[in-house]
């Protein structure tokens, strides 16, 4: 009954939620937003067939009504193969085979429990809107977070309005039932589990723009891709999480970061007002006189707000003249001071550090081609860390007289759509064999090289497609022709190929920032992440580094990879963690200007100078 | 005449110029002890015994043959105290042919560790233990730049064209010092540009006089293929073309010199000069062993154009660019040999004074670089992927 493979991939659900925002134009699951609930789409259903097969769920009318609504339309298949390689509509299939099966063998159909309470929550959200259906559940008590464990929700309830939301949270508080609010896709921490009611946002979608003001009014189920795609239409931009992350949501819980983050800050830079429901079910926002000081920043693990109902962003100016340039580094030092200056000077708007191995997947369609490719850019061109610039024209001019190699928005696009004669061709084993004292990537970014290049590449859609599964190719070609797909500026402003990173094995990041003046700091955190990562044996790597308040803050990441599927690499984790977690406690007491994200957590609205600076202690003052 | 040592201790025997020596020592029943390192999860011994399968060394004269594991780039040459010394006390001579030969200078630490760094390991073992001769594979472009003749005395060059022509000459210096405090001899070879067997065209490395072609080879079957399977847009914007002759004019200028040259000599002319100064110079000394004659790039083109099967290849003069800017192809050609350009351009000539006797006394000649020996050379190449034929 059970298909293994199906199983296995159904297992391997990274609950990046893209199958849930339509970011390749290809639209999403019919029934998700319809239904509203997870187990409506496909990462729902992976879940459902995972839970199935491993007896954590029985068949209920939810189940059914899940697996039957699935119309094996194929769009998910796209969706998730972009960024994980993974091809869900085998688990689609395997799990309408078995409901199929199941029911047409006369077995029972279970039914969810009567309960006051989930009458009372239907009262307030609409009958549609509110669950106790185990299966529909299942999908809201796992993530693949690996340090907690499934913990089963007594309710899910998707609210339509803030006063529905009050109602809510009045009403928790009045049964003492703990909630726990979802917005979108997994969490980083694992902090969004409860026994008691969850509340997902997925409902509350309204975008409102106030263009005068330069600012946007955001309902929580709002995604980070559907405000910038709404914003780029009125010739804005916003700082965006990644794409599945709603925005009051990673606002709320880390603030927002991003390589845009060099210009537009993080924390409470993001927003020009917020609207929450507080534990006492009394609404409020940030701009009343009366609301808690959520702008102060403690070091200490604290409760948020409340749920966030409204969020107002600000909005940006986008110039006709910006592009994106990668700058090569054989050097992360040589990298980071590069940044830094830029930073200080002013230069560039969006910008960071990125190691050779995080854009070789983020470039990469397929496992195959990336793991080429993290030979060929480090290993044969000497590409080890790539500084990534968005700028205007006049920082394009200076990068051009700063810089010794740039990667420009043309030549990336060369590279990108002959990606596949780049990792394999006889080009670099010619560059391999170069002798030359330049490095390797200077040779190949030299201006005399670019026809060769193109000639050599072939750079088309239909190269790039030639990477993946066949039946897929037509799918990949008419995606790599549109501009976007090969325009840094786009990808950094939708950053919709970050999830790319998991696509091997699921990420455990480790955000930190750190003083961007302080290169040996920044040095021992990532030789501290790295050698406790090795005495764990578990895969880990450089992430990003992208600077902050004129260079002198930055945020740093640094990966651990695992297969959350895998009891023994989550008991890795989990005893990583014991050695971790003192040591970056240790770090940030002692170390001006280090603080992990981790201590951020929930204080995401604070003003990002309570946490990136801690002033003092200063000379006593003279006299009284 | 016999050899003025039998006892070898020869490091860098895994490299292209090191293993042509331990066969041939071998194949005169030298005693050789090989020092090797482990690779890539491969025994020294497991690398050894590919290459000598590769040469087809028969068994009955691998009899004088000792794998040593050790790495030069480390003190003691990474060996135990115990097995080093007793390893040094069976040592009459040594044989230092370990070398980085990178030209790059980005390469600049890689290459001191092995030739100063190496080098100077290696003295230092010597010092220790009962050798009496000291045989230091040099290069003759320890001359450095410098024009007309070189002479077989210690360089004192004012600067050099690369990282590697510079640790070779204070190599030689360090060498001849150590030598001096210790009372060896020393005998410094000093060959010009090695490329592979003149009669099998056989080679384990594939960089120098390989690399050129190989570069003009590449944009050959670029275009060609652009040409057979894309319409040839790009090839003809880059101004190449399928001759009637089914030929492919690839328009390319090589900048020459007047009266330059590269000096090139096969790997088995020097195998059998290195034997003959061996066995013939019982006090040492420092020998060029180096071509007569310079191949120019006239002819580098005409063997080229041939092999590859092309028109449009040309030497000119260097005042050819600034009347007509390098196209495309000129510039990534000319990009990716530059490392060459000054051995491919040579002025220098190197005096062969005190080689030259040793060599005619032994017969030992060097080949030209006709057609036939490039051609075979460069198939070896291709049908190896130009990459080292062993595992």
């Amino acid at each position: 009954m059970i298909d293994p493979g199906a199983r296995r991939t159904a297992a391997q659900c990274r609950h990046y939620a893209m199958c849930k925002i339509d970011y390749l134009g290809t639209g999403v699951c019919a029934s998700g937003p319809e239904k509203g609930f997870v187990a409506y789409y496909p990462q729902g259903r992976m879940d459902l067939y995972r839970a199935l097969a491993d007896g954590l769920v029985p068949v209920t009318e939810g189940l059914v009504d899940a697996a039957e609504s699935c119309t094996l339309c194929g769009i998910c298949d796209l969706q998730c193969h972009f960024v994980t390689g993974m091809r869900p509509v085998a688990v689609m299939r395997a799990l309408k085979s078995f409901v199929r099966k199941h029911l047409d063998d006369g077995k029972p159909v279970q039914a969810p429990a009567a309960d006051p309470v989930l009458e009372r929550l239907r009262a307030i959200a609409g009958p549609a809107w509110a669950t106790n259906d185990p299966a529909i559940l299942f999908t809201y008590a796992d993530d693949p977070f690996p340090l907690a464990g499934p913990r089963m929700p007594r309710f899910a309830v998707l609210p339509g309005s803030r006063e529905e939301v009050a109602a809510i949270v009045s009403l928790a508080a009045e049964l003492d039932i703990p909630y726990a609010v979802r917005g979108n896709g997994g969490s980083v921490f694992g902090f969004v589990f409860t026994d008691g009611i969850v509340l997902d946002m997925g409902r509350m979608r309204r975008i409102d723009f106030d263009v005068d003001n330069w600012c946007v009014s955001v309902g929580p189920g709002v995604t980070s891709f559907e405000l910038q795609r709404e914003a780029a239409r009125r010739g804005f931009r916003v700082n965006a999480a990644e794409p599945a992350a709603t925005v009051c949501g990673n606002i709320v819980c880390t603030g927002t970061f991003s390589p845009w983050s060099n210009v537009y800050g993080t924390a409470s830079d993001g927003f020009v007002d917020m609207e929450f429901v507080g534990r006492d079910g009394k609404i409020f926002r940030l701009n009343d006189k009366s609301a808690p000081n959520v702008y102060a920043f403690e070091h200490a693990v604290i409760p948020s707000p409340g749920v966030c109902t409204e969020a107002v962003v600000k909005l940006h100016p986008v110039t006709a003249d910006e592009e994106a340039v990668l700058v090569p580094f054989e050097e992360f030092g040589e990298a980071v001071a590069f940044a830094r200056d830029l930073s200080a000077r002013r230069i560039a708007l969006a910008l960071a550090v990125l190691g050779g191995h995080y854009v070789s997947t983020f470039m990469s369609p397929s496992e195959s081609l990336s793991e080429k490719l993290k030979d060929v850019l480090p290993g044969v061109l000497g590409i080890r860390y790539l500084v990534l610039a968005v700028v205007d024209a006049h920082g394009r001019a200076a990068i051009d007289r700063m810089a010794a190699s740039v990667i420009d928005g043309a030549l990336f696009r060369t590279l990108m759509l002959g990606l596949p004669r780049l990792a394999d061709g006889e080009l670099v084993e010619l560059v391999r064999a170069y002798e030359g004292n330049r490095a390797p990537f200077e040779f190949l970014c030299s201006p005399g090289m670019r026809t060769l290049l193109e000639t050599a590449l072939s750079p088309s859609p239909g190269t790039i497609a030639g990477s993946v599964d066949e039946d897929l190719r037509d799918a990949y070609a008419r995606l790599y022709a549109r501009p976007g797909m090969t325009d840094m500026v786009w990808l950094t402003a939708f950053r919709i190929v970050s999830a790319r990173m998991s696509r091997r094995k699921h990420m455990f990041a480790f955000l930190v920032y750190v003083p961007l003046d302080r290169m040996e700091i920044i040095d021992d955190i990532i030789a501290g992440f790295a050698r406790i990562a090795e005495a764990h044996g578990i895969d880990h790597d450089y992430g990003f580094l992208t600077p902050m308040d004129f260079g002198k803050r930055a945020i740093l990441e640094y990966d651990y990879y695992i297969d959350h599927a895998d009891p023994a690499e989550r008991r890795k984790i989990a005893g990583a963690m014991v050695e971790a977690v003192p040591w970056m406690d240790g770090l940030a007491a002692s170390t001006k200007g280090v603080t992990f994200l981790q201590q951020v957590f929930s204080q995401g609205c604070s003003r990002k100078e309570n946490f990136l600076y801690r002033p003092g202690p200063f000379p006593a003052r003279e006299g009284g | 005449m016999s050899a003025p040592a039998t006892r070898f201790l020869l490091t860098g025997g895994t490299g292209f110029l090191g293993s042509h020596l331990a066969v041939a020592l071998l194949l005169k029943g030298h005693e050789v002890s090989l020092l090797a390192r482990s690779l890539k999860n491969r025994p020294a011994r497991d690398r050894v015994s590919a290459l000598l399968d590769w040469f087809g060394l028969p068994e009955e004269s691998r009899r004088g043959l000792r794998v040593v594991e050790g790495d030069v780039t480390r003190p003691g040459l990474g060996m135990a105290p115990g097995p080093l010394e007793e390893l040094l006390l069976q040592t009459d001579g040594i044989i230092h042919c370990a070398s980085d030969t990178s030209f790059s200078a980005r390469k600049r630490a890689e290459v001191e560790a092995v030739n100063l760094g190496g080098l100077s390991n290696v003295l230092e073992a010597a010092a220790a233990g009962r050798a009496s001769f000291f045989h230091l594979v040099s290069t003759a472009f320890v001359a450095g730049v410098a024009q007309g003749r070189c002479a077989e005395e210690p360089a004192e060059p004012a600067a050099f064209f690369n990282v590697y022509e510079e640790t070779k000459c204070l190599g030689e210096r360090m060498a001849m010092a150590a030598c001096r405090e210790a009372g060896m001899r020393l005998a410094i070879y000093r060959p010009s540009i090695v490329y592979g067997d003149s009669r099998t065209g056989r080679s384990l490395l594939f960089n120098a006089l390989y690399s050129p072609v190989r570069a003009v080879l590449f944009l050959r079957d670029l275009y060609e293929k652009e040409i057979r399977e894309r319409g040839g847009r790009k090839a003809a914007e880059a101004g190449v073309r399928v001759e009637p002759d089914g030929r492919i004019r690839l328009p390319l200028r090589i900048g020459a010199s007047p009266g330059g040259g590269v000096n090139l000599i096969p790997v088995d002319y020097f195998t059998e000069a290195f034997l003959a100064v061996l066995e013939g110079a019982p006090d040492g000394g420092i020998f060029h062993i180096v071509n007569d004659r310079v191949t120019t790039i006239e002819e580098l083109v005409g063997h080229t154009s041939g092999f590859l099967r092309l028109t449009g290849i040309r030497a000119c003069a260097p005042g050819d660019f600034a009347a007509a800017p390098r196209n495309a192809i000129e510039a990534l050609f000319e990009s990716y040999v530059e490392p060459y350009l000054p051995y491919i351009r040579d002025t220098r000539r190197f005096d062969a004074a005190n080689a030259r006797p040793l060599l005619e006394k032994r017969g030992v000649r060097c080949p030209g670089f006709s057609y036939d020996v490039f051609e075979r050379c460069m198939s070896f190449a291709v049908e190896c992927g130009w990459r080292s034929p062993l595992p």
